[in-house]
């Protein structure tokens, strides 16, 4: 296992590993819309392009130039997508990411307020492009933070995967809302994770809803979660069919999925598995799922650091 | 073909048919020309004047609808001429000495129906009053005397405000209709209990439910059968999550017709089945019109125009038409206008039934996050006046003043004014129930408030009698007693003591008694059987009525444990 004598420290912005994201963001900033739709379109499938959108609705103050471009074209559903994904993220970032117990009333009147402008521009967007799976993956956080129900969830997946039954952006909301916090239970988590794991093609990004769903857990409910036979082999299994498979690709995902498998390996002690994955990684980090264990970044080092030391130990 | 001619001044249609001879009589009265405190006054006369024929042998009925009344008939010529002639002459001479049965039967009737699961939606949008009252008991029933159904009869069921239609030949041999000269009368203007729309209440059942006012046409028609179709695919073929997804449309006799569409959900799939619902309105709001539902339902409805029985069907609905003054179009004329409906023309209707939509969604939900507005469930403010303070610990308090009477809590308030008063419903104890035009209920419980006793005088006094309808005295145990800490102590911890009031006011404990000295009584019997003790027939005795003795007594406890479970829940 080679270890770099200075180790790059690490970048949590999606644009260093998905160029694209800085260019539909540079479009954005100076409203040329055929520019983000260019990207946008270009997009090489399904997940990048949703990947591309969710993006674009973290950029700030772009509400009233989307609403003018939806104005001017209805139908544009990337428009419409973007424009609820960016008055979900504004909701979302009042409400912060606290348990609810945390929130206060006002916080939650205004999350909600975002939420429900959020849904009416998707209820119409879907309406009229009932095949755009991001516009979907969009009323599935919109549907979770509203307390629609884990039905109308799952309704709204059952309605996406009709058009892309691998879609990973999508699983891995309807996975959130599977979980206890919001409307779930863990059996189906676990259930969930592995059936579109085994479903996926092989080498596909889908299996890390599995490790996803084993570190929600460890970390939302049971340290000792990642300790057992059960979790430990789940994991061994994902990485077996993803990171470890020769078809793995580094499209767009990968970064997170690595990332996962790398905080689920260096939390059950298996850290030569862990440094491969940080080795592959280089300087290109996730805030999901990092932020679970406070600050991102010093997590990412210490844990990079641990695994590197003991596995170049071996 | 249609032949219209006149009878005794009654207008009437008459279509051939292949079919038995059929006749009805519509007058334009229905329940949305009652009010409130005199609800079931139509219904009644109805009851009254088909008494007499339930001596014959007839195949007869008659009903109540909101804006008509008719008393349909299908026989031989001589039973069919009969029958109507028999409907006029008692409606100028009322078995009146059948009053009180009469109204014991409907109540009755009122007690053991099933309602529609939609029929709340009609106060909500109309309020209590006009086309709202259909959601509402017959309150008036009580209160109605004899002056008050001549009145109502010379009024409404008059030659001028009464069509005939028959299916046969021409008119039955022998046929006189003696009725009183009057007045046509217009279809009461439709009031409005909300503020703004599209709009959304909670219902108590797990249905989704809508209601929307469209200009008659019909396109509109059209309309709620694609919605239909795009419910049942939707909801049923695609997501299996309704069984019953339907669409109805149902023209108001002013000019409007409304379109109602339900779906029923299982209880894990209610928020799925609301979602779907939305989406499928969504859908047709936005203008994607499936051409193939459009061409389905023309043609399912073009179908039922192009048969040798059409004039027949059409009779009553012609009927309708003709006593309400809306276009009576041949069946030529509306199967053209059904090949002429496009795509934008049900795009049209779906935009103006969105507009004015009353979404019914399942109990606990809300549809404001789809763009629906509350309906209102509280009012503006309360009234000035003397104030009671809550004997439960409640801090809602009971206002009354020359205005109303409210209910008065920190936050909200409900208020039923006098002079939008649509009913107050009396009891002996002095409980009184006060319905707004607005459909708000405000509930008076003397004895849960400091003084509680001054207030029934003080209502009483202000609500003029005819908005009064005096209730039968009720079971002394169902007059509350306040219980001091109902508000203060906190949710779920309940002292045993009120626990065991509840057992005991429910009756529990004396039924359970009773049902012990019955199962011994059988006990003792099948004792007896055994061991040879006693009579055989004495030993059957004891067995059979102690047997019959226990199921009387379970079937009545169970329901009463069963209602003290969820109060305690």
């Amino acid at each position: 296992m080679p270890v770099a004598p200075a180790q790059p420290y690490p970048d949590f912005d999606p644009v260093a590993a998905y160029p694209v994201m800085g260019r539909v963001r540079n479009a954005l900033v100076v409203q040329d819309w055929a520019a983000v739709r260019a990207l946008v379109d270009a997009a090489p499938e399904s997940a990048a392009r949703t990947m591309l959108i969710r993006f674009a609705a973290t950029v700030p103050d772009t509400e009233r130039f989307l609403r003018d471009v939806l104005d001017r074209d209805p139908d544009d559903s990337v428009a419409g997508a973007m424009l609820g994904g960016r008055l979900i993220d504004a909701g979302w970032a009042v409400r912060t990411r606290a348990m609810a117990e945390h929130v206060s009333a006002g916080q939650f009147r205004v999350f909600h307020e975002h939420l429900r402008r959020a849904e009416q521009i998707l209820i119409t967007a879907a309406a009229r492009n009932p095949a755009d799976v991001a516009v979907w993956c969009e009323r599935l956080i919109s549907a979770r933070g509203l307390g629609l129900g884990i039905s109308e969830v799952r309704r709204r997946y059952d309605r996406l995967a009709a058009h892309d039954p691998h879609h990973l952006p999508a699983q891995s909301q309807l996975l959130q809302s599977l979980c206890p916090k919001w409307d779930g239970t863990w059996e189906q988590v676990h259930a969930f994770a592995r059936e579109r794991m085994l479903a996926a093609p092989k080498g596909a990004n889908n299996a890390v809803l599995v490790v996803t769903g084993h570190l929600e857990r460890a970390l939302g409910d049971d340290e000792s979660h990642l300790a057992t036979p059960f979790a430990r082999d789940e994991v061994h299994e994902a990485a077996a069919r993803s990171v470890l498979d020769p078809d793995f690709r580094h499209d767009y995902g990968w970064v997170g999925v690595r990332n996962s498998f790398a905080m689920a390996f260096s939390l059950m002690g298996d850290n030569r598995e862990a440094a491969a994955q940080f080795n592959a990684l280089d300087r290109f980090a996730s805030k999901d799922p990092w932020e679970y264990l406070g600050n991102p970044a010093e997590a990412f080092v210490r844990r990079r650091a641990r695994a590197y030391a003991i596995a170049g130990a071996r | 073909m249609i032949r219209r001619t006149e009878i005794d001044g009654v207008p009437a249609l008459i279509a051939p048919t292949a079919g038995p001879l059929q006749a009805g009589l519509m007058f334009r009265v229905g329940r949305a020309d009652e009010t409130l405190s005199r609800a079931g006054i139509t219904h009644l006369l109805e009851h009254l004047v088909l008494h007499p024929m339930g001596l014959a042998d007839y195949h007869y009925n008659g009903a109540t609808a909101p804006v008509t009344t008719y008393f349909h008939m299908q026989g031989p010529e001589k039973d069919v001429a009969g029958f109507l002639s028999g409907v006029c002459d008692a409606l100028s001479a009322l078995p009146l000495d059948r009053l009180e049965t009469e109204k014991a039967i409907l109540r009755t009737e009122h007690g053991s129906r099933t309602p529609h699961v939609t029929e709340p939606m009609a106060l909500w949008r109309y309020g209590a009053r006009g086309h709202g009252l259909i959601g509402y008991p017959e309150f008036g029933l009580h209160m109605i005397t004899p002056d008050d159904l001549s009145a109502w009869a010379a009024r409404y069921f008059t030659r001028d405000n009464a069509v005939l239609w028959i299916t046969g030949s021409d008119v039955p041999a022998g046929l006189t209709l003696r009725l009183p000269a009057g007045e046509r009368q217009a279809v009461p203007a439709a009031s409005s209990a909300l503020p703004v729309t599209p709009a959304y209440f909670s219902g108590g059942s797990r249905t989704v439910a809508l209601d929307a006012v469209v200009r008659r046409r019909t396109a509109a028609g059209v309309f709620a059968g694609v919605l239909e179709r795009e419910l049942f695919r939707g909801l049923r073929q695609e997501g299996g999550l309704s069984y019953t997804a339907s669409a109805d449309y149902n023209p108001r006799g002013d000019g409007y017709a409304v379109v109602t569409a339900l779906a029923d959900a299982l209880p894990e799939k209610q928020d799925a089945v609301l979602g779907g619902f939305i989406d499928v309105l969504a859908k047709l709001r936005v203008g994607r019109i499936e051409p193939a539902d459009l061409a389905a339902v023309v043609a399912r409805r073009a179908d039922a125009l192009d048969n040798a029985e059409v004039s027949a069907t059409r009779l009553p609905s012609l009927a309708l038409a003709l006593l309400t003054g809306e276009p009576q179009p041949s069946a030529e004329e509306l199967a053209a206008e059904l090949r002429n409906v496009t795509v934008a023309d049900v795009h049209e209707v779906a935009e103006e039934a969105l507009g004015s939509a009353l979404l019914m969604v399942p109990a606990g939900r809300s549809a404001d996050w789809a763009g629906f507005a509350a309906a209102p469930s509280v009012s503006d403010g309360a009234v000035d006046g003397q104030a009671y303070r809550s004997l439960e610990g409640s801090d809602a308090r009971l206002v009354v003043g020359e205005q109303g009477v409210s209910l008065a809590g920190p936050q909200e308030a409900i208020t039923v004014r006098f002079d939008q008063c649509a009913v107050v419903l009396a009891w002996p104890d002095g409980c009184r129930t006060l319905i707004g035009e607005d459909a708000i209920s405000l509930t008076v419980e003397p004895t849960l408030f400091a003084g509680g006793a001054a207030v029934p005088p003080v209502i009483d006094a202000a609500v003029p009698p005819h908005l009064r309808v005096d209730m039968p005295a009720r079971d002394p145990s169902s007059i509350p007693v306040p219980d001091p800490d109902r508000y203060s102590r906190p949710p779920g911890v309940r002292p045993l003591g009120s626990r065991l009031r509840l057992w005991q006011r429910a009756g529990v404990p004396k039924l359970g008694f009773l049902l012990l000295l019955a199962a011994g009584l059988t006990v003792l019997g099948i004792v007896g059987m055994v061991t040879g003790a006693g009579t055989i027939r004495g030993q059957l005795v004891a067995v059979a009525g102690g047997g019959v003795w226990s199921s009387y007594l379970i079937r009545n406890l169970i329901p009463r444990v069963q209602q003290v479970w969820r109060m305690l829940e």
